[in-house]
């Protein structure tokens, strides 16, 4: 209790900082799932430098292209098409126009007189293409070897493209196979590994409905913690899960990273986590105020938050674990989800132990409800 | 005290094996989202503005016709520029106006209402009519996409609407399909469904020729009946159509005045116009429904159709002509298409995204377990035990209820691990506080259950709490996220609560007397 105001002033800076970051600063900005727009992942066959990139998509209405380098090999990015701040509110026509544009000039030429001459970018194939082009020559074994020659090309090692025809299982699929393949395939020099586009009317749905589960979570909080506890606390727990959404927001917008729909589950599933460490400090509460009854409410919290820390620390502390596991190891993909659940757990802990039970002496002290806090 | 403990032994081994036979082996059971297995996810609106309004065109060229019979001036009938499902017949003669609520008694049904000011008459399409048409406009597109789609001979292609009875999204996902493109042209192609005027038919083609010298005329062609619907003749047909698929706009079964079966289609405007020609010019005469350059069927022109919805009857089945329907129908799209979303992942990233996912949980899992059995010595493992059993149930729960792995669903397993072991530390805290102040084994676990137990409650509830907005406020990939986490954390209650109390009983009331608990 004695480092309540220094908890506070602190919180104070955070938030401060944070709020001040939203909205004059850098600003939060909002992935493809809220503000529509094209994403493209491509992985090139040959490494290629961030800046050859920039240079290659230096022409009129792309300049404002967002490109990201995945796992630092220098042979994939991901790619977003931005429109210029007027035009934001395209259809998804527009988005898609644009997507293709960059993969075209991203494409080498030798790509494009291959696939004017007819023949088929194996480097961008389904396997239900690879069995037409096989079917007539090889009429049993069609499915088969385009598995083969599938497989190998998304396996571990190629990664969705294949470099030359020598990574193609000569073994498996046959040498009559691999020189059909030689003769009417060629390998592109990119693959397309993953490619989105959101028209503005999801973008405007998902706004509302993340908003709207936001603000209906905490009503349920404020509802359950009424219930099972005293109507100060669910305000303060309210209060301390507020700060907990603003700080990481706050943070989040100091870092490059987009607002998407993982983003928001994560902080939703802060909201409802922070509020686990919360209650356990308030349960001790409540037991210790029955108990302790000659003491002042400050040592009461203080104690409750003693008796309550080495498990607060020892479940964070997990979770915090489980999450840094995600964040290292999960993948690109998942990649944000993790980092705002990491921010999020820390803060969540930070804010229980320090924060809630301030607030509940604050309320105190200026409310002075009748029966206590007691239950 | 044994038999008790007894019972609650088979029920865990019961859970146990449960969930290991619905969720083994995992690569068939446990469905994996396209998040994972690579694919095309489109989400497309229907535009039902339009079917609203070719329903408005339809009335229009009816009444048109109606009030010219009845030699009923007016200025024009306008279709209101705001308003779906509204038009106005423009200053009508005078003195008529009893007439004109005559004729709108008959012949436009009692789906509109109809208000007079002065000389004009307004109609506005009655609510139920316009959800009606709404609600079947999407429909059709739905089945239509499906017919579309079954031609690319997916495996399991997932086509759904959004948005209950009124919802005007469709979601489709095809896994293993890499271009989006390819579906997009599909799903917005028109069949060539076509209505050709029949010159001649016989049973082989030389017969069929036998009138112009053998030859085929210029301006005509000679196609095959469907061997599945029609006959197996040859038809001998005017090259161009009369009617095309793009002008129809409905088709269903119904039946006759002698409740034979028959085809209702209803044709656009312009469609309508054409068909009127060519019923008035052609009474008599065969008129072949060609589908895909196969004749469906070749009905007899009874009499003149002026306004563009047609019967075809003929000895047709109930299946039939359900059949037929059908056909008509997957040739026609009654609304256009928007699209909202198109998202495709290549099956390389789907492939990366799961081997890194496991990792994670693995290296997450050894993490948890190395601690516990540290922190806790002895005791530990009863939370290893829940540990595991915890992610056993949860794989049995998303086998069963068919629930998708997708990547967030993976992120919430390994925050469930994270969050399961909250619930046992909760009650080995309590557990050691009972021991510090002096109380006997028993009463300690006793006591250090009962006491964690209303707190667990409270903590995990909120979680799950907001892991049920997330769910009804999520899409997709998001509501695996959200599902994982309410099965797992309730699992890991039960798991908490029940199966390490029971270890623990096991423990205690083994022989001889505990002086110690290794906790």
């Amino acid at each position: 209790m004695r480092y309540k105001l220094f908890a506070f002033g602190l919180s104070g800076i955070f938030i401060a900082a944070g709020i001040l970051n939203m909205t004059v600063g850098k600003k939060i900005t909002p992935g493809i799932d809220f503000a529509g727009g094209a994403l493209i992942q491509i992985r090139f066959i040959r490494p290629i430098s961030i800046s050859e990139l920039r240079q290659s998509l230096n022409v009129r209405d792309l300049e404002s292209t967002k490109i990201q380098e995945v796992e630092k090999e220098q042979r994939e990015y991901i790619i977003r098409a931005m429109l210029p701040e007027e035009e934001a509110e395209q259809e998804l026509e527009t988005h898609a126009i644009m997507a293709e544009k960059i993969v075209d000039l991203l494409r080498s030429d030798q790509d494009r007189q291959a696939a004017q001459s007819g023949l088929k970018d194996l480097n961008n194939i389904d396997i239900s293409e690879i069995i037409r082009l096989l079917e007539p020559s090889f009429p049993n074994e069609a499915i088969n070897i385009a598995q083969y020659v599938f497989d190998t090309k998304e396996n571990d090692t190629q990664k969705g493209i294949i470099e030359n025809f020598d990574q193609l299982p000569v073994e498996d699929i046959g040498p009559e196979a691999l020189e059909l393949l030689k003769e009417k395939t060629f390998l592109g020099s990119l693959s397309i590994k993953r490619r989105e586009t959101v028209g503005p009317q999801v973008g405007s749905d998902l706004r509302r409905r993340a908003t709207l589960a936001t603000v209906w979570a905490l009503v349920g909080m404020l509802v359950y913690i009424g219930i099972r506890f005293k109507f100060a606390y669910g305000v303060a727990a309210i209060f301390t899960l507020a700060h907990d959404v603003i700080i990481t927001m706050g943070i989040f917008s100091f870092t490059n990273r987009e607002v998407n729909l993982p983003v928001i589950a994560a902080i939703l599933t802060i909201v409802g986590y922070s509020l686990n460490d919360t209650i356990v400090i308030f349960d001790r509460v409540r037991d210790n105020i029955k108990l302790l009854r000659k003491h002042d409410l400050s040592q009461i919290l203080d104690t409750s938050i003693n008796q309550t820390l080495s498990r607060t620390v020892i479940t964070s502390g997990t979770t915090f674990v489980t999450v840094v596991a995600l964040f290292i190891f999960g993948g690109t993909v998942i990649n944000d989800f993790a980092f705002t659940m990491m921010i999020g757990v820390v803060i969540g802990t930070y804010s229980s132990i320090y924060q809630s039970c301030s607030l509940l002496y604050f309320w105190n002290k200026i409310f002075k409800p009748k029966k206590g806090l007691g239950k | 005290m044994k038999k008790n403990l007894r019972w609650k032994a088979i029920l865990v081994l019961a859970v146990i094996a449960l969930s290991l036979f619905l969720s083994f082996p995992p690569d068939k059971k446990i469905q994996l989202g396209l998040d994972l297995r690579g694919g095309v996810h489109l989400v497309l609106q229907v535009m039902t503005d339009d079917a609203l309004n070719r329903e408005t065109d339809q009335v229009i060229i009816r009444l048109q016709e109606e009030m010219d019979k009845e030699l009923i001036t007016y200025e024009v009938m306008s279709k209101d520029e705001n308003r779906v499902g509204k038009f106005t017949i423009q200053q009508f003669e005078s003195g008529k106006e009893g007439q004109i609520r005559d004729l709108i008694d008959e012949f436009v049904e009692r789906d509109w209402d109809l208000s007079i000011l002065g000389s004009d008459a307004t109609l506005v399409m009655k609510q139920n009519l316009i959800l009606y048409l709404r609600d079947q406009a999407v429909r059709q597109t739905e089945e239509t996409i499906w017919n579309r789609v079954d031609e690319l001979g997916l495996t399991e292609p997932t086509i759904q609407r959004q948005g209950g009875f009124t919802g005007d999204r469709i979601i489709v996902e095809l896994p293993g399909v890499e271009n989006s493109e390819r579906v997009r042209n599909i799903i917005s192609k028109t069949a060539i469904l076509e209505w050709k005027l029949v010159k001649a038919a016989a049973d082989d083609v030389e017969t069929l020729l036998t009138e112009f010298g053998g030859e085929v005329p210029a301006d005509m062609e000679i196609l095959e009946g469907d061997p599945e619907k029609a006959e197996r003749r040859y038809y001998l047909l005017n090259r161009v159509a009369e009617v095309t698929g793009k002008d129809l706009r409905m088709a269903r079964r119904s039946t006759d005045d002698y409740n034979n079966p028959v085809v209702l289609f209803t044709l656009s405007p312009d469609g309508s116009k054409r068909f009127h020609k060519t019923t008035q010019d052609n009474v008599g005469r065969q008129l072949a429904i060609v589908l895909d350059d196969k004749v469906q069927s070749a009905p007899v022109i009874e009499d003149v159709i002026p306004t563009g919805s047609g019967r075809i009857s003929g000895r047709y089945t109930m299946e039939e002509a359900d059949d037929l329907s059908l056909v008509l129908r997957a040739g026609a799209m009654p609304a256009s298409i928007k699209y909202l979303e198109q998202r495709t992942i290549g099956p390389s990233l789907g492939k990366d995204s799961i081997s890194k996912g496991f990792f994670a949980i693995i290296a997450a899992l050894l993490m948890v377990l190395v601690f516990m059995g540290v922190y806790y010595k002895r005791t530990g493992f009863n939370a290893i035990a829940a540990l595991i059993l915890n992610i056993l149930i949860l794989m049995g729960a998303l086998a069963y209820f068919k629930a998708s792995l997708t990547l967030p669903g993976i992120a919430g397993i390994i925050l469930v691990i994270g969050m399961s072991v909250d619930a046992n530390v909760l009650v080995f805290e309590r557990i050691r506080e009972e021991l510090s102040q002096g109380k006997s084994i028993k009463s300690s676990i006793s006591s250090g259950f009962s006491r964690a137990f209303r707190t667990i409650l409270d903590a995990n509830m909120t979680t799950i709490i907001a892991a049920i907005f997330l769910f009804q406020f999520g899409t997709g990939p998001l509501r695996g996220f959200a599902v994982t986490l309410i099965i797992g954390i309730s699992a890991s209650m039960f798991t908490a609560l029940f199966v390490s109390r029971l270890i623990f009983d096991v423990f205690v009331t083994n022989g001889k007397k505990r002086e110690k608990l290794s906790i």
